[in-house]
């Protein structure tokens, strides 16, 4: 009355090939499509990213003729020894401190900003997102702009101390002012992926916390800060990398004190003409990016 | 017991036109990803106008098997058959069946009619026909007055019927369903049951059902076919899988069981491990050491000195465990180094028994089914 | 969800954050605010208020390097949004829904355009066509210059990327069971995504233009480095202007700048509900 395993008088044949041949026939037309259809967009990024990103590395240990032209085929490491000059690292050490001090802060102050945002309700929520939306769409230059009315000797800052008697501030051209313009220009991205992983964060569990005798604090500090470590992770990243490159900030609101890396590149390409040390700069910056960005990935996932 | 083969078990309860070729066939089918054998050599005919359940446990390659037959998976080995017509590598969208999914997978950016009329338009058939097939579809699973809202906007059980509408109105050969009831909740699940069973009465199309849910396969289908790690284990009508299941996972997959591991003694014979001889069913093989399996509603509890009627089984044990059921009582026997689960319909009888009394529990062998693992 | 009492952190808690949001709130909108008052001041002393007038918007129609950059930037980041959308959506579909060689690699380089600095990627443009360029004049004797091409070519290099993670993450959202019940109401594959598959990641598509858009226009590290005479655009012109100081000018030009921005959110957030 059972039917079990196959009887073995029925022996499986297909009319057109067995289903593994075509099946792998479809395979291979599938990958054709696909490598079709990247093509374009990987030729494109071929020739005008990758290639230019081998460019670089090639200059990066060219040499630098009494003129100021780049010799190709003098071939040396010197633009990679003089990376450990003093002076640069003087750079590169103000770039870390800066961009770190400002990544700090934007997580002291956006981790509670992002909590009170992710726990109104839905309505609010959403408003309350838009006025974040505003300002990360908003231009960069004009939002650091801004910062230099604001800050500048006849600003309202320097006004306000005036008129109470302390005289002006002179905030400008500082790494005070330069630490303001990160902060300003970066804190959204910070905001949004923190937003994004409490806001996905099931708050039953913190009720579950308190219920096993957990304070406030401690059901905080064992359960909700856990739980949205990706999007500490995720905007810790975003704010950094940009900030240790950053350029438009520092030129627009720092001085010559304040020189960051991004500043100190341009400046070999633009005055200084010295290609070579320009590139081997970049690229070792570039790879710290990625080391920072591949960290992230490992830790934090693609959010964003 | 052993099946002469899959093709005759059990005559389909109604057939489409006389004589016509099985709806579905598949033959040796095997479907492999990378090192993982999904479905293992499935060899299955299913009747035309029939409602058919694929049942087992998740990932035991029920969907799969659906799939393959959808066209949305090829088989690695193996021929799929529609109505005599070689199906196998054919791409889904020249297959004469439809898919109602388990996501129910309504595109959300259409209207509910635009839902339904969508297969229609692929092929192509004229605005007219189109208009009046959608219109008749959506009486046929009434939802009159829902067609221009958005799957969005309507609630579980209409979006399922929103899903089974798209599918009718192509008016397939075959009707291919993925749980299609797993998302809603129990109230409302039992209700699409009845009327799932009775849209495929009223269209006659073959309906081939996927789900995990014993009871609904019970139910709803003319036959079963019970899956388990990619095989199929047993084909047979809903009374043909409770009551004489084939193998060891087949029983206890579905409904409460007993196992009883026992040696055949003679042909309508066998003794129970470490204890007294039984009758059975009457087809073993002196010699082997198997399982019986008997329900717990089959047996029936007894005074150790009332007599036993002619043919039947009795074992003496001690009452161990009662609960209380409402319309039934559940009952606990230890026998020797067997403990039997007995359910009781009226609680009268049994009600004299106290935990700890001698009892003796009865059956008859034909209730009970030796398996062949 | 809004909390429930058995979630909800104490009294003075509850206060700091609320107090925390709202100078967060101060912080991000009193520089703008102040800003776009400040456009409308008649004064040339930007500090000193001196009644409001349209004076500054009428110089900056009258001022032909602002409109010549205005014109550049509008081309530039047109063209750039236009392409790099076909093409990162072209790469999204490729990379989400097919295997083929390269696959792997193809991946990771979509991603470092992203992570990149700017700075890096300015340099290696200016190489890049530098020693192009260098390589046509010894092959053809044709000299080229930098301009809007090279300022449009590179835009495109960074843009791709960012409109293929935009689009890929709406694709890899996009329940596999809907393009398959295409393909079982008998939609080929090319049916199929036109009916179902593209208008499903439209907003997504959509999202990753206007992202592209607003960095195109954002940009001024790049284009700086791949601009020639004559052809920058207007945050680059604007840069050099606000390297030398606080102007009432600029302040115009960065008013408009910004209401360009908020008009693209109000753009991007009815495009998100309308897909909702």
């Amino acid at each position: 009355m059972s039917a079990p395993t196959a009887p073995p008088t029925l022996v499986p044949k297909l009319e057109d090939g067995t289903g593994e041949e075509l099946e792998h026939a479809a395979t291979r037309a599938d990958s054709r499509r696909g490598a079709l259809l990247a093509l374009p967009g990987f030729a494109y990024l071929f020739l005008f990213f990758a290639l230019p990103l081998g460019i670089v590395f090639v200059y990066s240990f060219a040499t630098r003729s009494s003129t100021g032209r780049t010799i190709l085929g003098q071939w040396s490491v010197d633009s990679y020894t003089r990376l450990i000059d003093p002076f640069v690292l003087q750079i590169a050490w103000r770039s870390f401190a800066l961009a770190a001090a400002a990544t700090a802060l934007c997580l002291l102050v956006g981790y509670p900003f992002a909590y009170y945002i992710a726990t109104r309700s839905p309505r609010v929520r959403g408003l309350l997102l838009v006025m974040v939306m505003i300002p990360f769409w908003s231009n960069f230059l004009v939002r650091t702009y801004a910062w230099r009315v604001i800050l500048g000797s006849d600003g309202p800052v320097s006004r306000l101390t005036e008129l109470v008697g302390i005289g002006q501030t002179r905030l400008m051209f500082t790494s005070t002012a330069v630490m303001i313009g990160l902060v300003y220009g970066y804190l959204p991205f910070m905001i949004l992926p923190l937003y994004a992983s409490i806001e996905r964060l099931d708050f039953s569990l913190v009720e579950a916390g308190r219920d096993l005798y957990a304070s406030g604090w401690e059901a905080f500090r064992r359960i909700t800060w856990p739980l949205s470590r990706a999007g500490v992770i995720a905007g810790s990243i975003l704010v950094f990398i940009p900030s240790f490159g950053a350029y438009v900030t520092p030129e627009i609101l720092g001085g010559s004190r304040t020189t960051m890396l991004g500043s100190f590149i341009v400046r070999q390409f633009l005055a200084a003409r010295d290609w070579p040390f320009g590139s081997s700069l970049s690229f070792v910056v570039m790879i710290a990016m990625l080391v920072a960005a591949l960290v992230y990935f490992r830790v934090g996932g693609k959010t964003l | 017991m052993n099946a002469p083969d899959v093709a005759t078990t059990s005559a389909p309860p109604r057939q489409g036109q006389a004589g016509s070729s099985p709806a579905v066939e598949l033959v040796g089918v095997t479907k492999r990803f990378d090192d993982v054998i999904a479905v293992d050599n499935v060899n299955l005919r299913i009747n035309d106008g029939e409602f058919f359940s694929l049942l087992g446990p998740s990932g035991c390659g029920k969907t799969t098997t659906l799939r393959m037959i959808a066209g949305l998976e090829f088989p690695t080995h193996g021929s799929i058959r529609i109505h005599d017509e070689q199906m196998s590598l054919r791409p889904p969208n020249k297959r004469p069946v439809n898919t109602v999914f388990q996501s129910y997978a309504l595109f959300p950016h259409m209207s509910v009619r635009d839902n339904i009329a969508f297969g229609l338009q692929m092929k192509k058939v004229d605005r007219h026909t189109i208009g009046s097939r959608v219109t008749e579809a959506v009486q046929l699973v009434r939802l009159g007055g829902m067609e221009h809202r958005r799957p969005k906007q309507l609630s579980g059980g209409q979006q399922q019927r929103v899903a089974l509408a798209r599918a009718l109105v192509n008016h397939p050969q075959v009707l291919l369903l993925d749980e299609p009831l797993g998302a809603l909740d129990l109230k409302l699940r039992k209700a699409m049951q009845l009327e799932l069973k009775e849209l495929q009465e009223r269209v006659g199309i073959t309906f081939v059902y996927v789900t995990h849910d014993q009871e609904e396969a019970l139910t709803m289908s003319d036959r079963i076919g019970v899956m388990d790690d990619g095989r199929l284990l047993q084909v047979g009508t809903p009374e043909e899988i409770y009551e004489r299941p084939a193998t060891r996972m087949v029983a206890d997959f579905i409904g409460e069981t007993n196992f009883l591991p026992i040696v055949v003694t003679e042909l309508d014979r066998a003794r129970i491990e470490g204890g007294q001889e039984i009758i059975i069913g009457g087809d073993g093989t002196p010699g082997t050491k198997t399982t019986l399996t008997i329900r717990p509603e089959k047996m029936r509890i007894t005074a150790p000195r009332e007599p036993v009627p002619e043919g039947d089984n009795q074992l003496l044990g001690t009452l161990h465990r009662r609960v209380y059921l409402g319309n039934a009582l559940a009952l606990e026997v230890t026998a020797g180094a067997v403990r039997l689960r007995v359910r009781q319909g009226s609680a009268a009888q049994v009600h004299r028994f106290r935990d700890g009394d001698e009892v003796a529990v009865l059956w008859s062998p034909a209730d009970a089914a030796v398996l062949e693992d | 969800m809004s909390l429930r009492e058995g979630a909800q952190p104490g009294g003075t808690t509850r206060w700091a954050l609320s107090a925390n949001a709202w100078l967060v709130f101060g912080f991000f909108y009193l520089p703008i605010v102040l800003l776009v008052a400040l456009s409308f001041n008649d004064n040339r002393m930007v500090g000193v208020w001196g009644g409001a007038s349209l004076r500054w918007y009428r110089e900056m129609l009258g001022n032909a390097s602002v409109i010549a950059s205005l014109q550049n930037s509008l081309v530039v980041a047109g063209i750039s949004t236009v392409l790099s959308t076909v093409l990162g959506t072209a790469t999204a579909i490729a990379l989400e829904r097919f295997r083929f060689r390269g696959r792997a690699a193809f991946d990771g380089l979509v991603y470092l355009p992203v992570i990149i600095p700017d700075v890096t990627m300015a340099v290696m443009m200016l190489l890049f066509f530098a020693r192009a360029f260098a390589m046509v004049y010894e092959a053809t004797g044709t000299t080229l210059h930098l301009g809007i091409t090279t300022i449009t070519l590179s835009h495109i290099a960074f843009n791709i990327s960012f409109v293929a993670i935009v689009v890929r993450a709406r694709l890899a959202g996009l329940d596999p069971a809907l393009e398959e019940a295409a393909a079982d109401l008998y939609a080929d594959r090319r049916k199929t995504f036109r009916h179902v598959t593209l208008p499903l990641i439209m907003p997504g598509i959509l999202g990753g233009a206007l992202l592209a858009l607003t960095l195109s226009l954002d940009d001024v590290v790049i284009t700086s480095f791949v601009a020639g005479p004559g052809s920058t655009t207007l945050p680059v012109y604007v840069f050099g202007l606000v390297r030398r100081g606080v102007t009432p000018l600029i302040n115009a030009v960065s008013t408009v700048m910004l209401a360009a921005s908020m008009l693209l959110v109000l753009f991007s957030l009815l495009v998100q509900r309308r897909s909702q």
